[in-house]
């Protein structure tokens, strides 16, 4: 038995980095500390994809590595509209070599910010945002709030790590220094450890913004009784809090950037924090999911210009979320083939999107069976990234970490595998072209 | 005048994936002067390959025209995924027979474009001048901008006979919009010129707006950040004003919102 220290979790954005295990016959067996139950039952892992499979009269039969890189390859590079989705919980580096695959193909590549912060992308790209690391946070900020997110359940580390109970610099008591606020639309375990909790109407989070920033802004007068269910008076203590903050955070998850006004409730969040900056100091931070969503954001901005949802059928790059996003692509049809890598759309997209998934041939690269496995027509076993494969990856506030490798494995890593379909592509375009 | 028919053949979209036809290369400016063999092999994108015309479209063309002022398109068949329908076009006249995909009118500087059924999202997008008529409705970002672009429809007119979808005229800087039907969230929003009228119902218009006008006839889901300053009379109707969007600060309040009094 060996302890190993340092481990990143390789869950959600916060990308805990301080986790002890304990490995026994390549596999961890304990974790010891550091991770929360959500993050420990990924580290533990469970049953496998055992071997590569391809589709033959309606069942999964198991091939090899090369065959089922080969037969994807002859299906994407046929395809005329293919989409390559997911990306987030794998490293930069196999995201690097999707974003090349989707450029060769002249396809679409989309990463799972479409379902979750794909909004808040949008919204940066209109009006900038003011931001900062999380240890910054951890250190200066006295006013927290979480809006439209729940990290108590979906982030469960989040706020002993970074922000509301964690002991800052400039912060030696922790919570009893620091206040926090939650705006959501019902009462959560968040919400009920919150100083302020604004329950708001479904659908409502733009007025309330508008109303909060016209305060701040100084014109508290125009501003009607109630917005969205939540009284004036309420709004003004709300403003009140920010502009007698010595450092604000707001934290906003999928309340706001899935519900009425989408992308367009995180553009007035973030002129919120600038209408804060009147008054005193603050930033406002996405609270994202899978813990290398943004490093997708990250790769495909560097590789293409644009952070998500980049088709490249006419063979420059064409960035339109509401047209060229997975879940608009397969909702309205246009795809012929789809690659999915490292997510689960069977269970995660609208019924109509799923439906269509199912009708076209589908590749899936993935660690574990899931619904989309159900009726993928090639599926292709990867390591874990995290546990069995390094790379690298950016935590919700930008930073990136080296995600390590604590066991070995026989699987192909997901960059391996995507590395080598390319190839074959390559190859294939290649031999047409004679 | 010159007529030319282009009919989508009905085994282009009938697969299990209706991949999108994108045609901004088919638009008067650029097909006047050929003849019907000549349309035939312009290229249109099919996916991400080049198709010529006539392996997707039936082709027909019919009388001879001394400009692109006098050529005249009329689209026809499953027009659904059709997308870029007289996308930045400059002179001469589109008729779409049936609901068009996305980006019909985009850019365009002239001509008329006419829609008999829905158009998709992003009609009229950027649009600088001429005429875009949807008879049925507009989906979202109605004359609105290409994802991180700061100005949207610069000038002329749209009109769209039934309802239109989210963020109309999003950062709408000059032209006119006029819808029948209700608008859904955001219509001019971060407007900086131009007008929008809504003759039903509109949510949140105005967000964000510096300058321009919108008027609503219908009920209206007021924002929180805009001041009542009073009452009108335009074309002998009654409208309460209101001036906004203060959230932007007084400074930049520009915006004019009227709604009809009941």
């Amino acid at each position: 038995m060996t302890v190993v220290t340092d481990v990143v979790c390789p869950l959600c954005g916060s990308v805990c980095d301080d986790i002890e295990v304990e490995v026994e016959e390549n596999k961890i067996t304990k974790v010891i500390k550091g991770a929360c139950a959500v993050g420990k039952s990924k580290l533990q892992g469970h049953e496998r994809i055992k071997s590569p499979m391809i589709r033959v009269n309606g069942v999964l039969k198991e091939c090899s590595y090369d065959e089922a890189i080969k037969k994807a390859a002859e299906l994407l590079a046929k395809a005329r509209r293919p989409l390559l989705y997911g990306w987030s919980s794998t490293v930069c580096e196999a995201d690097k070599v999707g974003i090349a695959l989707a450029e060769e193909i002249g396809g679409v590549v989309d990463n799972t910010a479409s379902v979750c912060h794909g909004p808040s992308v949008l919204a940066i790209q209109d009006v900038g945002i003011p931001c900062c690391t999380l240890g910054q946070i951890k250190n200066r900020a006295d006013l927290v709030i979480y809006w439209g997110s729940n990290p108590a359940n979906a982030h469960m580390n989040h706020m002993k790590r970074y922000s509301y109970i964690s002991k800052g610099y400039f912060l030696p008591g922790g919570k009893k220094d620091k206040k926090l606020a939650v705006v959501d639309v019902r009462e959560t375990s968040t919400s009920k450890m919150a100083e302020l909790f604004a329950q708001i109407e479904p659908g409502k989070d733009f007025l309330l913004f508008s109303a909060v920033r016209a305060v701040l802004m100084g014109y508290e007068d125009i501003v009607p009784d109630e917005v969205g269910g939540i009284p004036k008076e309420k709004i003004v203590t709300l403003a009140n809090m920010i502009k007698e903050s010595r450092f604000f955070i707001t934290f906003f998850g999928m309340g706001v950037t899935q519900s009425r006004c989408r992308q367009n409730n995180i553009v007035n969040a973030i002129q919120t924090t600038r209408a804060g900056h009147l008054h005193t100091k603050g930033a406002i931070m996405p609270m994202r999911g899978h813990y290398n969503v943004n490093g997708f954001n990250q790769v495909c901005t560097w590789e293409t210009g644009y952070p998500f949802a980049v088709d490249f059928s006419r063979g420059f790059a064409w960035y339109n979320p509401g047209e060229t996003a997975s879940t608009d692509l397969l909702g309205r049809g246009e795809c012929d083939v789809a690659l999915i890598i490292a997510s689960d759309p069977a269970s995660h997209f609208p019924a109509d999107a799923v439906k269509h998934l199912a009708r076209i041939p589908v590749i899936i690269i993935d660690p574990y069976h899931n619904p989309t496995t159900e009726f993928a027509d090639i599926v292709i076993p990867s390591a874990i990234c995290g546990i069995e494969a390094e790379g690298s990856v950016y935590r919700m506030d930008n930073v990136p970490i080296r995600v390590r490798k604590v066991v070995n494995t026989d699987y192909m890593s997901d960059e391996e595998i995507v590395e080598r379909i390319l190839e074959e592509v390559r190859a294939i375009k290649e031999k047409e072209g004679e | 005048m010159q007529m030319i028919k282009l009919m989508v053949k009905d085994d282009v979209m009938s697969g299990v994936a209706k991949i999108p036809i994108e045609v901004d290369s088919l638009t008067p400016d650029n097909l006047f002067g050929k003849n019907e063999a000549e349309i035939k092999a312009v290229k249109v994108w099919w996916g991400n390959r080049q198709e010529n015309t006539g392996d997707l479209f039936e082709v027909s063309v019919d009388g001879a025209a001394g400009s692109a002022d006098e050529v005249k398109i009329v689209f026809e068949g499953d027009l659904t995924r059709v997308k870029h329908i007289g996308d930045g076009m400059k002179a001469g006249e589109i008729e779409a027979h049936g609901d068009v995909d996305m980006h019909c009118g985009a850019v365009m500087e002239g001509g008329r474009v006419t829609v008999k059924g829905n158009a998709d999202c992003w009609a009229g997008r950027e649009m600088r001048g001429g005429e875009l008529v949807i008879e049925g409705d507009a989906a979202d970002n109605l004359c609105a901008m290409y994802r991180g672009e700061m100005t949207g429809m610069t000038g002329g007119k749209v009109t769209v006979g039934g309802n239109a979808g989210e963020c109309v005229g999003q950062y709408m800087a000059g032209g006119e919009i006029v819808i029948k039907g209700n608008a859904d969230v955001l219509a001019g929003y971060a407007m900086r010129g131009g007008r929008i009228v809504i003759e039903g119902d509109a949510a949140i218009p105005g967000a964000d707006m510096i300058k321009g006008e919108i008027i609503v006839k219908g009920d209206v889901e007021m924002l929180p950040s805009f001041k009542y300053i009073g009452v009108e009379t335009i074309e002998a109707e009654t409208y309460d004003k209101y001036i906004g969007d203060y959230a932007m600060g007084e400074k930049k309040a520009k915006g004019t919102l009227y709604v009809r009094k009941k």
